[in-house]
């Protein structure tokens, strides 16, 4: 497999330095990869996955995707880097809710300039919505919502497909689904960056967990691996958490 | 209360963009209200003052100059007049200075005292001696002519040469720049040399206990003709048709301006009701918690009102003083034609009535949607913590979505209707905005079309004013001498009394093709032949006539019967005014010593005008004056213009502010939209056209229909100007918007509305997308 996103001493400040975010994280992940970030709220987690998003950027360090440095960027084109590259799956929808949510699916492409109305019914039947293709946001379900958010999020190929808490507003059934949805794409090749600050649903379905902790990457377990188990990672963040 | 003050004080150290706008725009509107209020209340002031001052006449009448002056010393007893002036012998005299000739009226009049019509000198004295001669000071700022100048006097065969030694204001004659014949003065032995047999006549100034109204003037003027043998009086001018004409620039200025201050208030109203509306959207949750702590649902209005009302005040502070500043030009204008000593005015009342507007229109415009804030369950909003999004504007963007815009644009355009009622209001203002400045350039544009129509621009190249001195066929014979000569159009003027008209209707007579002249007719034809009189409005309504009427006229002693055959557009006449135009056959028998005034010369195309002028000028340097044809002095038309202009701009800025509000209102509102789209991979570009075609389509759905609500209004104002002269409009005269200024007027609103939405699309753009989900 080859490398897909690099981060390089990554360091990340907010407000004239009260808080760090991030302090000089390096980490890579390989394409085709199901990597889950976690860590408590306040970790940094979320803030590493805005910077491979190229939705903020490193106060220092690089940020690396598809061989692209980031930093280099404009804010045209990190627009561009996104539309192109990047496939985000939010907590909380964040659906377009004047859109329906076929229209809402659409978005990326018709940003691109494309339109593939097909390709966003295609999406829309395999994850088992195609009913609601019509239906405004409002009237949809949380699970619902989420599938077309994901599909939103596919439209346009995504190299690479962030999602940040994805489950966070569902109930567990729902939310199982959604993580089902996420491992079957991880399965025909999709390179998932998964945020979660919860062990059980990231040991499940991702094959890599890296566990952050005060901005620092306190961990970083292969669960295919024969020599770590999904309950030592769970230990792990146990012990981060108790500490 | 405190609670209450507190809150909305620390809202507007928040809300600063919001508060600028509620500033701006009311000090705009208030600004506007108050030169408008100004002028209203000072408009009777400096001519009543300066006619008090004065003791000016309520009724100024000419007499033929073979009345004996006995018989008119009885008059002011037949009529019940309390003080009177003259007889004073006058004569039509004109006179050349600095290469340019003139006409005035020549009053024989030892002093410039006297119980009525008294003349407040202004520069220089009285003439002492038959050399010298005093000039009204609007006729001689007007001419340029100074006190010093020597004037030839051409209208007599010897050509004396008078000093001008005084100006002097004459409350009693029309203003030397709206129109009218100005007066001067010798004093009584030097008059005879200054006129000829049977070209002189007299003049008397009457004065009553109390101001009389129109129709007791006119009781008078019968009174005065049936005292008299018949055709004795040649003409009259009352004190209400002075003060009227004197004032027809501010009167002009006022009803627009009125018109302007109701239009900007209400774009103020409308942003005002569009931003709180706004704030009380972005505040949901605020205010659930403001409730839930115990602030009543008056004291939640009173939060969000209180807060429009302070910028309010804060820009009623500054703009009615300011106001009433910029109004002081033109009230100093009014006072110092006549010759007043200029006091700036500032009325208290004035001001607190202003004030007392503003913030009433404001406070309803605020209140309604306070109302709303109000009302909410407070259990309700914090749980839900935002508004409901507005959901309209789906139909919009199916359209758009079917005509296969770009998405920016299609979201865009959705968003602009997404809230209708914050949509309808800056329609509104948009609507105020770009209509006010469509009225603004049709009325400006009118006054010059009027003034060139008066002038015959166009139809007419030279206009040949001819000394009685110079006999007509002197003088046609050497027009038509001139090669380049194409068509020559003799005009003169005589007074013909007409049953159930006062005075002696002014009659212009014409020798040639008067129909190539291009007076326009509001109804019937013009004439063809002797007979057939064309009239003014004000002669039809007056003289209880139509078109198709024939009634008789009196000339010189003689009967003439005339048949009405049209209606002309006329404004020379002024308010309430009667003109008659007809053939030089009609006249020429009744009259037989009738000579052109002047002539009318059509050159043949390609001609050089000036050389013309300077030739025909040459061939008769004393007894002829030779200009190119022209509207005549537009001065205060220049001034209307700029003050009807500018506040069009202020008014339409109000609109622009009106978008820039609503799309600030938008954008803020759909910050957490603005983020996901950024994530989903809109560039800053695609950003800012999104806004922008929000605030865009809004200038053009408002322009579209601006355009032709402010040409309506435009036509209506114009009627009412047309009515002051007694006319109807003449359809052509509608046609001062080219088709593609009509085009042009929306698209510049929507490049305006473009480049104002640009300001809050480029915020959008710079949206901190982790910013702004991580706080959702």
């Amino acid at each position: 497999m080859s490398e897909l996103v690099r981060l390089t001493e990554v360091t990340k400040v907010y407000q004239g330095g009260i808080t760090g975010a991030l302090n000089g994280v390096s980490v890579a992940v390989e394409k085709g990869e199901f990597t889950a970030i976690m860590g408590p709220s306040g970790s940094g987690k979320s803030t590493m996955l805005n910077l491979v998003a190229g939705l903020d950027r490193p106060s220092s360090g690089t940020v690396t995707v598809g061989g692209t440095d980031l930093s280099k960027l404009g804010e045209a084109g990190l627009a561009r880097f996104r539309r192109d590259h990047i496939g985000f799956v939010f907590q909380f929808f964040y659906l377009l809710p004047n859109l329906t949510a076929l229209e809402n699916i659409l978005i990326p492409a018709q940003l691109k300039g494309n339109v593939v109305p097909g390709r966003a019914r295609e999406l829309l039947a395999q994850l088992n919505i195609k009913e609601v293709a019509d239906r405004y946001p409002a009237r949809l379900s949380g699970g619902q919502q989420q599938r077309v958010a994901i599909a939103r999020a596919l439209i346009n190929n995504p190299t690479l497909l962030l999602a940040d808490e994805p489950t966070g507003a569902l109930d567990t059934h729902t939310g199982d689904q959604v993580m089902e949805l996420l491992g079957q794409l991880h399965r025909t090749g999709q390179t998932i960056l998964l945020v979660t600050h919860d062990a059980k649903l990231a040991t499940r379905h991702a094959a890599r967990v890296i566990s952050v902790m005060d901005g620092k990457i306190v961990d970083d377990a292969r669960l295919e691996s024969p020599e770590r188990a999904a309950s030592e990672v769970i230990r792990v963040r146990g012990e981060e958490v108790s500490r | 209360m405190t609670a209450v003050l507190v809150k909305a004080l620390r809202d507007i150290r928040r809300r600063r963009l919001q508060v600028a706008v509620v500033f701006v725009t009311t000090l705009l509107a208030v600004g506007t209200g108050t030169i408008a209020l100004t002028l209203i209340a000072q408009t009777s002031d400096p001519y009543q003052t300066a006619f008090e001052a004065q003791k000016g006449a309520h009724l100024v009448v000419d007499f033929d100059g073979r009345v004996d002056p006995g018989a008119l010393a009885g008059t002011p007893a037949a009529i019940g007049a309390s003080a009177f002036a003259g007889p004073y012998r006058a004569t039509d005299m004109q006179f050349q200075s600095g290469g340019h000739k003139y006409t005035v009226t020549t009053i024989a009049r030892d002093n410039p005292g006297g119980d009525v019509g008294q003349l407040r000198i202004t520069g220089g004295r009285w003439p002492s001696n038959g050399n010298e001669i005093a000039l009204t000071r609007s006729f001689a700022d007007l001419n340029h002519v100074s006190i010093g100048d020597r004037l030839r006097v051409l209208s007599v065969p010897e050509a004396p040469s008078l000093t001008v030694v005084g100006l002097v204001v004459d409350i009693d004659e029309l203003r030397a720049d709206v129109g009218g014949q100005q007066h001067a003065w010798v004093i009584e032995s030097a008059f005879a040399s200054l006129t000829t047999k049977g070209a002189s006549f007299y003049q008397m100034d009457y004065r009553f206990a109390s101001d009389p109204t129109s129709a007791q003037v006119q009781a008078h003027l019968t009174t005065l003709r049936a005292s008299l043998p018949p055709d004795s009086i040649t003409g009259s001018i009352s004190y209400i048709f002075a003060r009227t004409v004197f004032h027809i620039s501010t009167e002009i200025l006022t009803g627009v301006l009125v018109a302007f201050s109701v239009f900007a208030l209400a774009a103020t109203a409308a942003i005002v009701a569009n931003l709180v509306t706004g704030i009380v959207i972005s505040a949901y949750r605020e205010i659930g918690i403001m409730k839930a702590v115990g602030f009543t649902p008056t004291q939640v209005i009173g939060v969000f009102v209180l807060q429009i009302l302070v910028p309010t005040a804060a820009a009623c502070l500054v703009g009615i003083p300011g106001a009433m500043v910029l109004s002081q030009p033109l009230l100093a204008s009014n006072s110092q034609a006549l010759g007043l000593a200029y006091q700036p005015t500032y009325s208290p009342v004035l001001g607190l009535l202003a004030l007392a507007g503003a913030l009433l229109i404001v406070t309803v415009a605020a209140m309604i949607p306070a109302f709303r804030a109000g009302r909410l369950k407070p259990a309700i909003v914090i749980a839900n913590a935002s508004a409901p999004r507005g959901q309209s504007g789906r139909w919009l963007r199916r359209v758009a979505s079917m005509a296969r815009l770009p998405r920016p644009m299609v979201l865009g355009l959705g968003d602009s209707a997404a809230r209708p009622v914050r949509a309808l209001l800056t329609l509104l203002a948009v609507v105020l905005g770009v209509a006010t400045v469509v009225v603004a350039l049709g009325e400006t544009r009118t006054f010059n079309e009027i003034y060139s129509y008066e002038g015959h621009i166009g139809k007419v190249d030279v206009v040949v004013a001819k000394s009685p001195a110079l006999a007509d066929a002197a003088a046609t014979q050497l027009i038509a001498s001139q090669p380049e000569t194409r068509r020559v159009v003799a005009q003169a003027s005589a007074n013909i009394t007409a049953h159930g008209i006062a005075d002696p209707v002014n009659t212009l007579t014409f020798r040639g093709d008067s129909a190539a002249l291009g007076f326009l007719l509001t109804s019937g034809r013009w004439f063809s032949g002797p007979g057939e009189v064309v009239t003014n409005g004000g002669f039809l309504q007056d003289a209880h006539l139509k078109v198709g009427d024939s009634f008789t006229g009196t000339v010189n002693g003689s009967a003439l019967k005339l048949r009405i055959v049209g209606v002309v557009y006329d404004f020379t006449a002024g308010p309430g005014g009667h003109i008659m135009m007809l053939d030089w056959a009609t006249l020429a028998a009744s009259v037989p010593d009738l000579s052109p005034s002047s002539y009318m010369v059509t050159l043949k195309p390609d001609s050089n005008v000036d050389a013309y002028v300077r030739r025909l000028a040459a061939a008769q340097p004393d007894l002829l004056d030779v200009q190119v044809a022209s509207s005549g002095n537009t001065a205060f038309l220049s001034v209307i213009a700029v003050v009807l202009l500018a506040i069009a701009g202020l008014i339409a800025l109000i609109a622009v502010a009106g978008v820039f509000n609503t799309v600030l209102l938008n954008t803020r509102e759909r910050l957490r939209d603005t983020a996901t789209l950024k994530t989903l991979g809109m560039s800053p570009r695609q950003m800012i056209a999104m806004v922008a075609t929000s605030g865009g389509f809004l200038a053009l759905v408002g322009g579209l229909i601006a355009v032709p609500a402010g040409v309506a209004v435009y036509r209506v104002l114009f009627d009412q100007l047309s009515n002051l002269g007694g006319n109807t409009t003449p359809p052509s005269f509608y046609d001062v918007f080219a088709t593609w200024e009509l085009i042009a007027i929306p698209i510049v609103g929507v490049a305006v509305a473009i480049a104002a939405a640009a300001i809050p699309g480029r915020w959008a753009a710079r949206t901190n997308v982790v910013e702004v989900l991580h706080a959702e």
